[in-house]
């Protein structure tokens, strides 16, 4: 019995010792840059092959790496359990890093016994007063004391280095908890709007967690509306550019000039705007925006994005009383016809000209067969054309408005982490520090003052903090015999 | 005004554009020329002429990338074509700024010119530079920093590189090329200095894409291969750093973390765009031709 107890002891105090070691390991900055260099070579692995791509597709394809991209999940490295691990050991070297600085923060600052001078003053008072002189000066220029203890005085000048060296690692423990808080609870889906039809909001798929204890999608208690959807277009002309390389050279050289002309579709969608609403149930307007890309509507935990948009024409043949729902930029195929015709895009709504006028589009679409190399055709609303035989007018039209939606908590911690880096890491590395060790020697009644000064930060000017003090040691009392001489 | 008159107007401004460039390519060619000359030569003369054509390409180069912000109403960094003249600029009008510190001393311009003279050629001859209006996706504050912030930072990183490769190269006989060899170490520690300047406009230039990307379609990070490889860049640049910190691998390792570094920076500029059509790999960074 007691020798299983002494081997639970010695087994104990073991894994005491390896624990102690791997804490150790992880709060070196030597095992920092390993884990970076490592992280590095991960993320090149994930640019190498596709990911989110499909295991079977690859096969197919006849990938090279088929064994590699199966065992190491290399399709979906970002979320392989290969990836998560390196990354794991990253964050927790990150962290016990952050926390061993912390715990420094508050620890006696354990300076050098000795410094090297970068400038030394021969004075003519006696020491007490040279010692007294100086730190007045210094304090006059901002330093202030950090350690007297030995012969050597400490003074420092400058932002607090330390505590921005902290504050931005701190910073980035923050951000990986965003991203964590991400992967855990993230999801997003996208919806189809028809303007003046109210839809609420079902996401396929929740984040992560959530599966664990929902069984069904949440459902919103409010309806999405989409109120009015525009579209504004710029004119631009198109550039008659060679392909050759030496045509290219003799634009430089100025043997010719490069052409410009309009294309047979000279618009250019510069922006496209949904009004959108968010409708309670007792028809109250909870949230109302007018989105569009770049600038999405927040409401619920969610933000909606406008991603696109879809139109729908309605082309009469003939004298038909139903006309045909079909999609503009697509092939449709005309009934009594053996044409298939291609449809652009429509347009409708606010151009800016070439000459900078802007005019309201009468709605058209550009049609043409879609076998022909002729330029389109324009189909302005309520005209016609004559496809094979038959008058096609187009007498209407529908917009719908293609929205992305997202769940995301952790984009709030990931801002409050970024600008907590941003702004410690711009003070930290632009922002000067200085720290500054000087003594007093007096040997045979020869009284010297020797200097040594250090600095941090890309705009610290240690040379021009070495000048001022030689300025002022100068002008007071101080009168140095010689002038400051290099070590 | 007639649409003719435009229409010859912009082809006018086009090719004066096109013709200034052409001749700022041909001065960066020279210049690289006189570096070689001066590499080979050891002579002080065509070292200083291979540093004055790159102040004579720098200015013009400047004065041309604003000239193209009044052509085309905007930010002169929405295709390829201007983002390479951008990044030629920028590098050599850095390198210009930084060398003031070191008179005397050009090597490092030759790395700048071969890029400035590839960046240069490489827009000219291989993508159009016809102006289109901006595309909903790019109408972003955050855009416009996110390039800025990024090619600020790349301009740094190839000056610090372009020290790096001369110190390493160059550290056991540095005085037939200029510089004093008391000096070295101050020359040495500028590669840093520029890397600790960068670093933070890298992270900058992250963030805000992120922030952009946020905005615009919904995911702050997507895995998409330019914004890791940027990432790859950022950590490299990171290891760098902490490199310098560790006395095991100050020395010559970190000179090798940071010209890696300025290759991942390479990489995602311009290799990720091959990268991703070689592999296939769909990405929303790929620009339009």
């Amino acid at each position: 019995m007691a020798r299983m107890d002494i081997k639970h002891i010695v087994s104990f105090a073991a894994w005491m010792r390896a624990l102690a070691w791997s804490y150790r390991r992880l709060s070196s900055i030597e095992t920092s840059v390993y884990l970076l260099c490592l992280l590095a070579v991960s993320f090149i692995v994930g640019t190498i092959f596709p990911q989110g791509g499909d295991f079977d597709e690859y096969v197919k394809e006849g990938g090279r790496f088929v064994l590699l991209v199966e065992v190491f999940d290399l399709l979906e490295f970002f979320s392989s359990p290969l990836f998560l691990s390196v990354a794991l050991l990253f964050i927790l070297n990150l962290v016990i890093c952050t926390y061993e600085r912390y715990k420094a923060l508050f620890m006696k600052r354990k300076l050098p016994e000795s410094f090297t001078p970068t400038k030394s003053f021969l004075v003519t008072q006696d020491a007490i007063r040279a010692h007294e002189e100086t730190r007045r000066i210094l304090m006059d220029i901002g330093f202030r004391l950090v350690d007297k203890d030995n012969a050597w005085t400490a003074m420092e000048r400058g932002l607090p280095y330390r505590w921005l060296t902290w504050a931005y690692h701190a910073g980035i423990v923050v951000c990986l908890a965003g991203i964590l808080f991400t992967f855990l609870f993230a999801f997003e889906d996208t919806i189809t709007l028809n303007a003046g039809s109210p839809q609420t909001v079902i996401p396929a798929t929740t984040g992560r967690v959530q599966r664990i204890w929902q069984d069904a999608t949440p459902q919103t208690d409010y309806h999405l509306l989409l109120d009015s959807f525009t579209t504004e277009y710029e004119e631009s002309h198109e550039l008659d550019y060679p392909e050759d390389k030496k045509a290219r050279l003799a634009l430089g050289l100025g043997w010719k000039l490069p052409e410009h002309r309009i294309s047979s579709d000279p618009l250019f969608a510069t922006a496209w705007k949904a009004g959108l609403k968010a409708v309670g149930s007792s028809g109250t307007v909870l949230a109302e925006k007018e989105i569009e890309i770049n600038e999405p509507m927040k409401h619920g935990g969610y933000t909606f994005y406008l991603m696109g948009f879809e139109q729908r024409l309605k082309l009469r043949v003939n004298d038909s009383f139903m006309p045909l729902d079909v999609k503009a930029d697509d092939d449709v195929i005309i009934p009594g016809s053996t044409v298939k015709l291609s449809l652009g895009t429509l347009r409708s709504g606010k151009v800016k000209r070439l000459d900078g006028s802007v005019e309201e589009l009468t709605p058209y679409v550009t049609v043409k067969d879609s076998e022909s190399r002729d330029d389109p055709a324009l189909l302005r609303l309520n005209q016609s054309v004559i496809v094979d035989g038959n008058v096609v007018t187009l007498v209407g039209f529908t917009e719908q408005a293609i929205l992305s939606y997202r769940y995301d908590p952790g984009v709030a911690l990931l801002w409050i982490g970024g600008i907590i880096v941003l702004i410690a890491l711009a003070l930290r590395l632009y922002g000067s520090y200085y720290l500054l060790a000087y003594r007093v020697d007096d040997a045979d009644a020869i009284v010297s003052v020797n200097f040594s000064v250090t600095s941090k930060g890309v705009f610290a000017h240690p040379e021009r903090i070495e000048g001022r003090i030689e300025e002022l040691l100068t002008e007071g009392d101080l009168k140095p015999l010689a002038l400051p001489e290099r070590p | 005004m007639s649409y003719d008159v435009i229409l010859s107007r912009d082809s006018f401004l086009l090719s004066v554009e096109l013709r200034i460039f052409w001749a700022i390519a041909f001065i960066y060619g020279a210049s690289l020329l006189l570096h070689v000359v001066h590499i080979a030569s050891r002579g002080a003369l065509a070292g200083r002429a291979a540093y004055l054509l790159l102040w004579a390409a720098a200015v013009p180069h400047a004065g041309l990338i604003i000239y193209r912000t009044f052509e085309a109403g905007r930010a002169p960094f929405q295709t390829l074509y201007e983002s390479l003249s951008w990044f030629a600029c920028s590098a050599v009008l850095t390198w210009l700024f930084v060398s003031r510190k070191w008179r005397g001393f050009y090597l490092p311009g030759a790395l700048v010119s071969v890029l400035a003279l590839g960046a240069s050629l490489y827009a000219l001859l291989s993508r159009s530079p016809a102006i289109e209006p901006l595309s909903p996706s790019l109408q972003s504050w955050w855009f416009e920093w996110h390039v800025i912030l990024a090619f600020f930072s790349y301009a740094v990183f190839i000056v610090a590189a372009s020290i790096e490769i001369c110190w390493l190269i160059f550290r056991r006989r540095p005085a037939p090329y200029g510089l004093a060899e008391d000096k070295l170490k101050g020359f040495h520690d500028t590669a840093h200095r520029l890397v600790l300047f960068g670093f933070p406009l890298l992270t900058f230039g992250i963030f805000s894409g992120a922030a952009w990307a946020n905005e615009a379609w919904g995911r702050y990070w997507s895995w998409d291969p330019k914004e890791t490889w940027s990432l790859i860049t950022w950590t490299v640049f990171a290891v760098y750093l902490h490199s310098k910190t560790v006395p095991s691998l100050k020395g010559t390792p970190a000179s090798v973390f940071n010209i890696l570094g300025f290759i991942c920076m390479l990489m995602t500029f311009l290799g990720v765009n091959w990268l991703a059509k070689l592999l296939g790999i769909p990405s929303l960074h790929i620009y339009p031709v």
